[in-house]
């Protein structure tokens, strides 16, 4: 029901995001130090390693949810450590959170009218003088959002309140937001994270559907069948630095990799 | 019989001046999310520029100073109030925007309001102190004559015209892009940056768009009543202001309009008509505040939304492009958040 994935498709294509030597601690624990990888073009990668080994971290850092202590943080050849989420979002590199965040007051279709990015619409001169600039504008996402919708099975959806949609639907939703950002990096936190198994395919199958359109991808996840199932490159994380990357075939025969997950990476 | 029609009059003119700071901090709060906890803050300023501006320069050895006094026309001396209340917005803004939110952001507010108030009480070489200004001429006195009661109705129909711009434009922002990524603000700042939108930018905009809806109310007010000191904008007064958007309901001008009616116009305004029972100067005005409270709370009791709730975006029906037959497994949640990682 999955098309097969981690075919390691096109060996040597561009590097789109370079990570290198990443520094955060916090107070005495350094939650991520040293964390160094590449992520190719059109890929979906994975970032895995066992609890407290600062995944979360360094997302935020990529995202610039937080700011880097060392560090270099390349997309497409531009650095971004240290620049604010929004800066980093402009980039079209785009990311979700562990938890849904939807935006409860609005209705589903709004979450995806407020995802496109440097609208014309959001310049108080625009709306005050020129509304004629943005209109045709606004009309188009109104169609873009009503295709995504569609693709991802929240039409019938589309003007409850999102607060009121059940957690499965929230995640739907993260992953639609998202795509509605027309994003060239998305970084997924946690994606399959508190769903159901038939829920956790339909996922995955839109994250092969998505790459296949072009977008790349960097999922944290904790459910290593899905990783294998679908990522073409791992990335394994312990105690804030880079253990191994590889294939997820390749890793479960790396004796440091397995005992990291068994011993939290102490050993 | 020309009396109760001033009266009237009255009564409206001041509706008209609560909806303009309704619809300032509903801009704020409503859309944006942002708890200003000194609104009349922005009033004052408005209004005291604006004053200063068209009074004539002040008389030395009379006691009594002001900055400017620049005999200015009122138009220009109503953009000069605007202007000052949104650069004072600004500057809170830039201490309180740039990492703070919800309540240490309304503690901020809060402390910046009283700054300015204790500046302005205390400082009697800048709007003259704890006596304030008086005499600031009405606008247009001998164009619309000096019968108090006609020139309250001319004066109505001014305020009303400019309330309706205001309408105008806070509906215009709430219904754009612009109020969508506001309301997005509001609901969660995190994602909204995620997702490209410069909170800090944005919820500037709404801060000073708001004081400067706010600052105009302000000038209204001074020219209408032509004197404003300490005593009439103290902090309890930003709170009936709150109370009139909590009760009519935030997000939704019309629940701006409500509440302004019911709170500012109906239990604050009118009630002053009230003779004072004997013996107790302060019961009307205690009891007053105490129905605001009493309301406030029975709002959110049972009907938190307020009276007019937020509506829900409606966009035009379209036919899905490419449609594809709507998957329709059922989703469900098995529950719990993610682990951590």
């Amino acid at each position: 029901m999955i098309a097969a994935g981690g075919n390691g498709r096109s060996p040597g294509a561009r590097t789109l995001l370079s990570v290198e030597g990443l520094v955060r601690h916090f107070g005495g624990v350094r939650a991520v130090d040293g964390a160094s990888f590449t992520i190719e073009e059109g890929t979906i990668s994975a970032l895995i390693g066992p609890n407290g080994s600062g995944k979360t971290t360094t997302v935020n850092l990529i995202a610039g949810a937080l700011r880097p202590q060392a560090g270099r943080v390349a997309f497409d050849g531009v650095d971004i450590a240290g620049r604010l989420p929004h800066q980093v979002a402009g980039h079209r590199l785009i990311r979700t959170f562990q938890i849904s965040r939807e935006f409860a007051a609005m209705t589903v279709l709004e979450n995806l009218m407020v995802s496109p990015l440097h609208q014309s619409g959001e310049r108080l001169w625009n709306v005050l003088f020129r509304p004629g600039r943005y209109r045709a504008e606004e009309r188009a996402h109104l169609e873009q959002a009503l295709a995504v919708l569609d693709e991802f099975g929240l039409y019938a959806k589309r003007d409850d309140y999102a607060g009121n949609l059940s957690g499965g639907q929230k995640r739907l939703l993260e992953l639609a937001r998202a795509v509605m950002a027309e994003p060239r990096l998305l970084l997924l936190d946690e994606p399959m994270a508190g769903i159901n198994p038939a829920l956790t395919d339909r996922v995955a199958e839109h994250v092969l559907r998505l790459r296949d359109a072009g977008v790349t991808f960097l999922l944290v996840e904790h459910n290593l069948e899905i990783v294998e199932r679908i990522c073409d490159h791992v990335v394994v994380l312990a105690l804030g630095s880079t253990l191994a990357t590889g294939t997820m075939a390749e890793l479960r025969q790396d004796e440091a990799v397995v005992r990291a997950y068994l011993t939290g990476g102490g050993a | 019989m020309s009396v109760v029609l001033g009266y009237v009059a009255t009564l409206g003119v001041y509706f008209c001046i609560y909806n303009i700071f309704a619809f300032g901090l509903n801009i704020q709060f409503g859309y944006a999310g942002i708890l200003d906890f000194t609104v009349i803050t922005f009033m004052a300023i408005g209004g005291y520029i604006a004053g200063v501006a068209v009074l004539p320069p002040e008389q030395r050895g009379t006691e009594i100073f002001y900055v400017l006094g620049w005999n200015l026309p009122w138009p220009i001396a109503l953009l000069l109030g605007m202007v000052a209340a949104g650069l004072l917005g600004f500057l809170i803004g830039l201490v309180a925007l740039r990492r703070l939110r919800s309540d240490y952001l309304a503690i901020v507010t809060l402390a910046s309001g009283t700054i300015v108030y204790d500046v302005i009480n205390n400082y009697n070489k800048l709007f003259d102190g704890a006596a304030g200004l008086v005499g600031v001429p009405q606008p247009y006195t001998s164009v619309f004559g000096v019968n108090p009661n006609t020139y309250t109705w001319y004066f109505l129909a001014v305020s009303a015209v400019i309330m309706l711009v205001c309408w105008y434009v806070a509906n215009r922002i709430y219904s754009s892009p612009l109020g969508r990524t506001m309301r997005a603000i509001r609901e969660d700042m995190d994602v909204a940056e995620a997702f490209g939108k410069d909170a800090f930018r944005v919820r500037m905009l709404a801060m000073v768009i708001g004081c400067m809806f706010v600052g105009l109310g302000g000038v209204l007010t001074i020219a209408y009543v032509s004197a404003l000191s300490p005593a009439g904008w103290t902090t309890g007064e930003t709170f009936v202001i709150w109370a009139a958007l909590i009760v009519g309901g935030k997000a939704n001008n019309w629940g701006a309009v409500v509440g302004s009616f019911l709170v500012a116009v109906l239990f604050n305004e009118a009630t002053r008509f009230l003779p004072a029972i004997p013996g107790s100067p302060n019961l009307v005005s205690d009891i007053r505040n105490m129905c605001i409270g009493g309301m406030v709370i029975v709002t959110l009791w049972f009907r938190p939304q307020g009276v007019v709730p937020e509506r829900k975006a409606r966009f035009p029906q379209l036919p899905v492009r490419g449609a594809t037959t709507p998957v329709s497994v059922a989703v469900g949640a098995t529950g719990g958040a993610g682990s951590a990682g």
